[in-house]
């Protein structure tokens, strides 16, 4: 699905380095978390796959179904799939959720060559997907994200991966600012989206995400390079040992 | 050079009207002796072509809202296009009673070349649910002052929606005059829709008059014409009255718009609120004068103005001027202006869920006129422009 190869990128701005050699190949159905400590290069990884401005691609390049994932609008991006729950998901002011939805699934359908969902179909799908992630009516009538909670704007990246179906959905982050019942109810939420067909990178920096969203493999990123990758008995080993001590080992 | 002695090939046309000039405080972004490029002759009468007003009538954004529609062509009422409206507490005759003379540059100009008008009055405590359209229309080639004045008055007690259009082809000069009276707890929702045609010259003057209790919704839309200055006044003459003046501007090109809006508390216990969502693209430039004079007497005055700018290109400008005058203590006043570019980051998660670029600008723009269009309370109207201004961006870069 996803083929990350020999990946460098550096702040355009600031011309410093932050991916230092990223390697990473997923296949569909399966999960792979990425942790790592802060400034490792987690999120940096998540907004060049799916096409933030202000990073610089000096080396590497980045496939998805074999295509060149780098050259394409972050529009594109989305329609061929892709899809980042974000770690700091965005209040948009004046723009309804519900049209904000329908919009976004439209564009992609279109890009796509599919049939525009009507109307009554989206309504359905969006209130089905919204019980199972506990959204009220209430949130779905406001402006995108405008007023929500730090765990009901998680809830609701989740829910916009729901109606959007992608096929390989990057998690950055998504624990953080969770207690323990959103977690749960977040969690939940992706691990209904978990299929053959659908490949996820979950970023996290606590091993605790991954109780509950049990990954196939777990990849150490550490000074924008992958330091150690293993089952998932790799995120236990980190927690007992600490980033520090499992970069020392590496060394 | 004295700009003062020495008179522009257009004023020598206008026949002793001075055009205001740079060096006048209320005009100084706007100055008309240069943007004003050639005489504008006063309108020679001319039959239109019954399908050019057709035609223009089908550009009006309104056409899919139930309303009463009164065409003027050319400066002259035109029966034909016309739809009256059915309602007896509706009275509409021709010509309007002119008001006094004024030394207003545009009044004086309205005062010397006004060909027509309409007078539009609502009945003490008639309430009319469709909404009533004044569609101003210019058809001429030959470059010309068209120029009408209004007069609306809504009974005590008594409520409408009245909307005035502006449409048109050609290098014209336009300029509307209208008075608008409220009496006492009447209500009038006002829209205007300046999208004249992307030649001509847009001036306008609206005075408006509140009594007790009175209830003002105004909402402008300006994204038409090369050059537009519009002039408001807003007197409260009654307590417990209630205004809120909003507009929206869309522009692009080398488009020139400028409003001057002046709110006067002339009694207590009166609230206004002016709220423009601007927004410019190219070379456009944006300008927003808003005065707020709160008299003597006037305690108990809440007051608040506010416009904010979206800059689309880094050549486009807005200048905005706002003006206090408070001469009583017990007030709330304020005003505020803020101007900026599209939030990179909105642009960035839209467009990461699969919405292109033009797209996600377009729902961004809407979103950020949409405060200035919530003015507006009738929803078929409302929808009609909020369409309009969702468009824009999408049509302009298909090379409207």
């Amino acid at each position: 699905m996803l083929e990350i190869k020999n990946l460098h990128v550096k702040l355009a701005e600031e011309n410093r380095a932050i991916l230092n050699g990223v390697s990473l190949a997923v296949k569909a159905g399966e999960v792979h978390a990425i942790m790592g400590p802060n400034g490792s290069g987690k999120s940096t990884l998540s907004y060049v796959l799916s096409g933030r401005e202000g990073y610089e691609v000096t080396q590497g390049e980045v496939l998805l179904r074999g295509e060149d994932v780098l050259a394409m609008e972050p529009d594109e991006r989305a329609a061929k799939g892709m899809f980042l729950a974000f770690q700091y998901p965005i209040e948009i002011p004046g723009v309804a959720t519900m049209q904000f939805l329908k919009v976004a699934l439209n564009a992609q359908r279109k890009a796509r060559g599919e049939k525009e969902i009507s109307t009554p179909d989206f309504m359905r799908l969006v209130k089905d997907r919204a019980n199972k992630l506990g959204i009220s009516q209430d949130m779905l009538k406001r402006p995108v994200n405008v007023g929500f909670s730090g765990g009901e704007k998680k809830r609701a990246e989740i829910l916009q991966m729901a109606v959007l179906e992608p096929s390989l959905c990057i998690l950055d982050e998504t624990d953080s600012g969770l207690d323990i019942d959103a977690l749960r109810i977040v969690a939940d939420g992706v691990n209904a989206l978990r299929s053959h067909d659908r490949a996820m990178i979950v970023i996290t920096h606590y091993q605790r995400l991954l109780n509950y969203i049990i990954p196939d493999f777990v990849h150490v990123l550490s000074n924008g390079r992958i330091v150690k990758s293993g089952g998932k008995e790799l995120a236990l080993e980190l927690e007992a040992k600490g980033y520090a001590g499992l970069a020392r080992e590496a060394a | 050079m004295n700009v003062a002695v020495n008179k522009t090939p257009a004023e020598l046309a206008y026949g002793g009207i001075l055009l205001p000039h740079a060096r006048m405080e209320d005009w100084r972004w706007t100055n008309l002796r240069v943007l004003i490029d050639r005489p504008y002759p006063p309108r020679l009468p001319v039959d239109a072509r019954s399908e050019d007003v057709a035609r223009l009538l089908k550009a009006s954004p309104f056409t899919g809202v139930a309303r009463a529609r009164l065409v003027f062509v050319n400066g002259e009422f035109d029966a034909k296009h016309s739809t009256l409206p059915a309602s007896g507490d509706i009275e509409f005759s021709l010509p309007a009673r002119f008001a006094p003379a004024s030394d207003e540059p545009i009044i004086a100009m309205n005062q010397r070349f006004a060909t027509g008008g309409g007078y539009l009055r609502i009945k003490p405590h008639g309430n009319i649910d469709a909404p009533i359209e004044f569609v101003l229309i210019a058809t001429e080639d030959v470059p010309r002052t068209i120029a009408t004045r209004h007069v609306t008055e809504i009974g005590d007690g008594a409520s409408a929606t009245v909307i005035e259009t502006h449409l048109g082809h050609g290098a014209y000069l336009s300029n509307t005059v209208t008075e608008i009276r409220l009496g006492e707890g009447a209500r009038l929702d006002r829209v205007k829709a300046e999208i004249e045609s992307a030649k001509a010259i847009h001036l306008s003057h609206a005075h408006m008059t509140l009594g007790r209790d009175a209830v003002l919704r105004d909402f402008t839309l300006t994204t038409g014409a090369r050059v537009s200055r519009q002039n408001g006044t807003c007197e409260f003459r009654g307590q417990g009255a209630d205004a809120r003046i909003s507009g929206s501007y869309l522009l692009s090109g080398k488009q020139h718009a400028d409003t001057r809006l002046v709110v006067d508390h002339c009694v207590p216990h009166c609230i206004s609120r002016e709220l423009f969502k601007c927004v410019m693209d190219e070379d456009a430039r944006g300008i927003f004068q808003g005065k707020v004079i709160v008299e003597r007497d006037a305690q108990k005055t809440d007051g608040k103005q506010s416009s904010h700018a979206l800059l689309l290109s880094s050549s486009a400008e807005f200048d905005a001027k706002p003006e206090l005058e408070i001469y009583a203590d017990d007030v709330v006043c304020g005003h505020g202006a803020t101007s900026g570019n599209i939030d990179e980051n909105h642009l960035f998660y839209l467009r990461s869920r699969g919405i292109p670029e033009a797209r996600a600008k377009s729902m961004l723009i809407a979103a950020f006129v949409g405060e200035a269009f919530e003015t507006i309370s009738h929803d078929g109207v409302r929808e009609a422009l909020t369409d309009l201004a969702g468009n824009w961006l999408t049509s302009r870069r298909s090379g409207k």
